[in-house]
């Protein structure tokens, strides 16, 4: 089954039981907000941890019914993502979010070797993008928290992202690795870390997907452009999955997408514990509303 | 081997370097007398008459051009078939390395401009069920990846010229897994990927394969590995001259094989054949020179 597009995500949360988020240093309007939207839809159940008076002030001047909800208190901004954290480690949540604090210091809390959410897999960023001129969701990897992924990142990052499409409903996920050209070139990294992927899909040392590269953008998102050029690929024109080949490649086209094709778009950091929203200050309400749903999917 | 022979059409003209010893002139006298090619022997005639003499051969089945030593008979014979007055080169007493300067000689030479000098060899085993074409067996010792596409591309070539249109072609390894801390298994991936792509063309490639998944049905069984090559190979390509080496010289000596190589990367044929090798196995390279002249 693939995602025709976002509002299929609910299909996939429906009827199930409530997952629980715990929004870290929750005085943050925007993500209340989205966080509000998603436990009156019966998504999720949110824990609450920050400056209570903050937040129900936010509450109470943006009229977000927060009754039930338990808050904890908790003033200091570091404390609190840490006992977010914690929380989440002794199994009282199933999600983690990030609300009015900075990614860094929320990654060093995921991160900390004693009580953080390592589980020995690399973190990396996927974002599920719905666009009009694609005949179905494609999620893209990794815009946001990888820079210059090696051979060996790009692995787990694909092996992240797989097992992520495998729980939305993917069996075998199409993945092209994206290149500026189809052909491989020994000056281009990207063509042949593609080519050496491609290799250990075959070989089955990356399971449950089915991944070709390089792959041109085009190529992979177009079975004519793949056509004309002759190229015979299972996965070109029908790609779910995007691997960038590296961080300032997937941001211009992440916000390419949400800003000349308005693209609808969800992201989640992959590769901890649990799911982590970790939308910015400028994503909509409705980017994060639906970050929530994917985290929700997504979530074990 | 000998349906190779069968085929071949035209008879072709073989200048050879320092043409003076049993051995060469062994080997070219029966190439010519099974009509295959006329010979120029580039030498010292008194030499050239008297080894002709000592073998029974009459020299008159020859030309002889007269040469005063070895560098200088390697750069004659060089010459005559650049000119076009002969088809193909052979080297005979000649030392390697001399001989090699001569071919490669940037203005007199034969090579084609910034192409990889190599060698491909045909081997007709008796286990296997059809020719098995192995390179790179005397050239080039750790082929970078560049070299190895250039292998795969010759290899092909040679197939192709045996009526083999698509010939399989196996990147050979000690296993079939991708592993970065085997560097030929990286660049199998890459010429996977480029056969995949069309940069390289007209074959059916995979690899890593050990030499089992290559050749052999039964082990793609048991082993469960899916591979388009199938234990079907028409190609080896060896990651260094030292596993692909031993592995040909080992058919030869054990399993009763019979071989026919050539340079490659040279606008004409040019034949290199070891003193240790069989009679029939150097009528077969001169035979496959033909072939590919």
């Amino acid at each position: 089954m693939v995602l025709k597009n976002m509002n299929d995500l609910n299909r996939l949360v429906e009827g199930g039981a409530r997952k629980r988020l715990i929004l870290a240093a929750a005085q943050d309007q925007h993500s209340l907000g989205a966080v509000i939207r998603a436990r009156k839809e019966k998504i999720i159940e949110p824990i609450f941890v920050g400056n209570k008076k903050d937040i129900e002030k936010i509450c109470e001047s943006y009229n977000y019914d927060i009754e039930g909800i338990r808050i904890i208190d908790e003033p200091d901004t570091e404390k609190c993502v840490e006992t977010a954290v914690k929380m989440i480690s002794s199994n009282e949540g199933d999600i983690l979010m990030k609300g009015k604090i900075g990614s860094a210091t929320l990654l060093r809390c995921v991160l900390n070797k004693e009580w953080g959410l390592r589980t020995g897999n690399l973190l990396s960023h996927f974002a599920l993008f719905e666009v009009d001129t694609y005949p179905k969701v494609i999620a893209v990897t990794d815009v946001a928290m990888n820079i210059a992924p090696s051979l060996q990142d790009k692995i787990a990052i694909v092996n992240n992202s797989v097992s992520c499409l495998n729980r939305l409903g993917y069996k075998t996920p199409k993945v092209a690795v994206l290149g500026a050209v189809e052909m491989v070139n020994e000056n281009m990294k990207a063509t042949l870390d593609a080519a050496l992927l491609s290799k250990m899909n075959q070989r089955d040392q990356i399971k449950n997907c089915i991944i070709d590269g390089p792959l041109a953008f085009d190529n992979a998102v177009s079975l004519e452009s793949a056509q004309l050029k002759g190229i015979k690929s299972e996965v070109a024109g029908d790609t779910d999955l995007l691997l960038m080949p590296d961080i300032e490649v997937g941001n211009v086209l992440y916000k390419s997408l949400v800003f000349f094709a308005k693209a609808k778009v969800a992201s989640i950091i992959l590769g901890a514990k649990v799911p982590i929203v970790l939308t910015s200050r400028s994503d909509s309400e409705q980017a994060k509303f639906d970050s929530i749903l994917l985290a929700a999917a997504a979530s074990k | 081997m000998e349906e190779m022979v069968v085929a071949l059409k035209k008879k072709r003209r073989v200048a050879v370097a320092w043409a003076q010893d049993t051995n060469t002139i062994g080997a070219v006298a029966k190439a010519v007398k099974k009509g295959l090619i006329d010979a120029i022997l580039v030498g010292d005639p008194n030499e050239i008459k008297k080894t002709c003499k000592a073998e029974g051969i009459d020299h008159k089945e020859f030309t002889v051009v007269e040469s005063e030593n070895e560098g200088k008979a390697a750069a004659e014979a060089v010459r005559l078939t650049s000119s076009g007055e002969a088809d193909i080169l052979m080297k005979g007493l000649v030392g390697t390395d001399k001989f090699l300067k001569a071919v490669m000689d940037r203005e007199k030479g034969l090579m084609i401009p910034d192409a990889v000098l190599s060698y491909v060899c045909a081997l007709e085993i008796p286990a296997y069920h059809k020719l098995l074409f192995i390179t790179d067996p005397a050239v080039i010792p750790f082929p970078n990846l560049d070299q190895k596409v250039a292998m795969a591309r010759y290899s092909i070539e040679m197939a192709q010229k045996f009526g083999i249109s698509r010939p399989k072609i196996a990147l050979i390894g000690a296993s079939e897994k991708m592993s970065r801390h085997f560097e030929n298994s990286v660049d199998y991936s890459i010429m996977c990927k480029m056969a995949d792509r069309n940069q390289i063309r007209d074959c059916v490639m995979d690899g890593p394969l050990d030499i089992f998944l290559a050749c052999d049905k039964k082990s793609i069984e048991i082993k469960g590995v899916e591979t388009p090559i199938n234990g079907d190979a028409d190609i080896l390509l060896f990651p260094s001259l030292e596993s692909s080496n031993p592995f040909y010289k080992g058919l030869m000596l054990f399993a009763g094989g019979e071989l026919a190589g050539l340079l490659r990367g040279t606008r004409k044929p040019v034949i290199v054949m070891s003193r240790s090798e069989s009679e029939a196995s150097k009528y077969y390279c001169i035979a496959l020179s033909c072939l590919m002249a």
